[in-house]
């Protein structure tokens, strides 16, 4: 049976899901998902920080999981350095090469 | 998080949603005084899905009072239904006459094509419906230029900007505050459209585009005599020219000095020019309806010949591709103009292993695209349909712009007019958005620490600019 975390980009009216198999989801899997659906391309030109829907506080660690059924906020905000945003990890990049490189910092 | 608390009146707060150190998606916010102003609400001709939108997650979009559009150009229009259906906004928009009319064609169109475009499974929205884009129609305002509107205290008025029809220059009064917002804006007379006005007041701060920079343009007339002896010389030699131009704006201009150089050179004449549009024969309706707001030349002919300058005898319009005979030396005028897509990519790709043919790039082409890489003669192309699969280049490729954006010339004479005290630099790629920044600068330097100090800004994408002021307001109320 699949299972849905609800998703909205602050500036919108309506929510849409992403759905996977399982209990939860991981944050780098969410924005990976959250970019490939709504086609924001390579990554490179934007950042996408999520939220939880509820508590507002952001889902800063990619490793973290987003329970099923529960509803986020995403915001697509410019690169922090122009052409270089860091939301290139989640179209290119693997999980296991995040997790080597977030835990080096 | 960048959304901003209420100012207390004195500081003027700039953000720019989109069009900050960049070419697209132009959307910028002005707060004073307790109100909120929008102003364009655009897209980003290279991005794709939703990331071609303004930064709109950046700002509290119920905040705005008071959306104004400056043109149809889609990177200044294109993202207005779905701000009005998709978000919280609940502001009124406005925007001239022929903005409005051009804007649903073209609209419409957008959404055509962008549903074209395969879409991932997983049903990623489209930016807006069709139906998104009728729901919204009739709650735009339209305006007619010089005349003032007052929304609760804010009062706008619309100057002519020239660039294209119906292009709009807003000079905006809220708090005792004066702002003018340029828009895309011109100040050369071309073949239909008069000069950008300078607004009769001066106003405390100058919104104004940067998209050539410090370049200096060629005068119109040198400019044309080039684009037809490079078309000439493709046509003697047996090759097709491509003019990839967007649908409706700089299109007529260009169908104008052609049409007007088959009329005048008979040996040219049995070489078909085609317009390769389904949008020409509606836009030939709106060009009609507003000969009024072109200049006086286009109006004389409309008075004198009763008949309609955008009828153009020597070019044949093409609804689609089907019915093209692809047979020897031709020209063709097709959109989309940054060959994204569409008719003017699927020339191309055909046109360009043929060393005879020439591809000519009239327009500004936003970073990203193939029209901006293509100058830089690639020996290879990418195939719309594949990007894997590469197309031989030989085609000859030339740049002649008839953008309709001021130079620096012209840029910095307005300025001198409108004499500002504080000018925000939207609208240009970083790099030439700088040089403007340094030339203005070094030009204003003798002023520095005087009375008549000019401040100069050239802020990214949702950087928060304040700038405060000592200037006469009403009186303070606090919790607007
Ligand atoms: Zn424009
Ligand atoms: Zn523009």
């Amino acid at each position: 049976m699949s299972s849905s975390v609800y998703y909205r980009f602050r500036s919108q009216l309506e929510p849409s899901r992403v759905t996977f198999d399982g209990t939860g989801i991981t944050v780098f899997e969410m924005k990976r998902e959250i970019i490939l659906a709504n086609e924001l391309g390579d990554g490179t030109q934007f950042e996408l920080k999520l939220y939880n829907a509820d508590t507002n506080q952001e889902l800063d660690d990619d490793t973290t999981i987003i329970p099923r059924s529960s509803s986020v906020i995403a915001v697509r905000g410019p690169p922090v350095r122009p052409k270089h945003g860091t939301a290139v990890r989640y179209v290119s990049g693997s999980m296991k090469f995040f997790q080597k490189y977030s835990s080096k910092q | 998080m960048t959304v901003v608390e209420t100012s207390d009146g004195e500081v003027l707060e700039f953000i720019a949603l989109g069009g900050g150190n960049e070419v697209g998606r132009s959307c910028h916010i002005i707060k004073y005084n307790g109100k909120t102003i929008m102003l364009d609400a655009g897209v980003h001709p290279a991005h794709t899905g939703l990331a071609c939108l303004p930064f709109y997650d950046e700002f509290d979009m119920s905040t705005i009072d008071i959306l104004l559009i400056s043109h149809f150009h889609l990177d200044h229009a294109a993202s207005l239904p779905y701000v009005m259906q998709h978000t919280a906004f609940k502001g009124r928009v406005f925007m001239t006459h022929p903005t409005k009319a051009i804007y649903r064609w073209l609209l419409s169109d957008f959404v055509r094509v962008s549903s074209i475009t395969p879409r991932s499974s997983n049903a990623a929205p489209v930016l807006f419906t069709d139906s998104d884009l009728q729901q919204s129609f009739d709650k735009i305002e339209p305006i007619d230029y010089h005349s003032t509107i007052d929304v609760d205290g804010v009062r706008f008025t619309a100057y002519h900007a020239g660039h294209v029809l119906g292009a709009a220059m807003y000079f905006i009064e809220l708090g005792g505050l004066k702002l003018l917002f340029t828009g895309d804006y011109s100040r050369e007379e071309d073949r239909h459209l008069s000069a950008a006005e300078v607004p009769p007041e001066s106003p405390d701060v100058l919104i104004c585009e940067s998209t050539f920079g410090t370049a200096v343009h060629l005068p119109r007339r040198e400019k044309e005599s080039q684009l037809m002896s490079i078309i000439s010389s493709v046509i003697d030699r047996g090759g097709r020219v491509l003019l990839p131009t967007f649908a409706l704006g700089r299109a007529q201009e260009l169908l104008l000095v052609v049409n007007d150089y088959w009329k005048s050179h008979k040996s040219i004449q049995n070489t078909p020019v085609y317009f390769a549009s389904n949008l020409a024969k509606k836009a030939l309706t709106v060009y009609q309806t507003y000969t009024s707001m072109m200049n006086e030349s286009i109006r004389k002919q409309f008075r004198d010949a009763q008949s309609n300058p955008f009828h153009f005898q020597y070019i044949k319009s093409l609804r689609s591709l089907d019915s093209f005979f692809d047979a020897g030396p031709c020209v063709m005028i097709a959109s989309p103009g940054m060959l994204q897509s569409g008719t003017s990519r699927e020339l191309l790709e055909r046109w360009a292993p043929d060393n005879r043919n020439a591809v000519i790039i009239t327009g500004y082409s936003v970073e990203g695209t193939l029209a901006k890489d293509i100058v830089s003669e690639p020996l290879q192309i990418p195939s719309m349909r594949d990007s894997s699969v590469l197309i031989p280049r030989r085609c000859m490729v030339e740049e002649i712009s008839f953008a309709a954006h001021v130079d620096y010339k012209h840029n910095s004479e307005f300025i001198d007019l409108v004499k500002p005290k504080h000018i925000i630099l939207v609208h240009g790629e970083s790099s030439p958005m700088g040089r403007l920044k340094s030339a203005l600068l070094s030009k204003y330097n003798s002023l520095k620490g005087t009375e008549q100090e000019i401040k100069i800004y050239n802020p990214r994408d949702c950087e928060i600019l304040q700038i405060p002021f000592k200037a006469p307001k009403p009186a303070k109320v606090v919790g607007i």
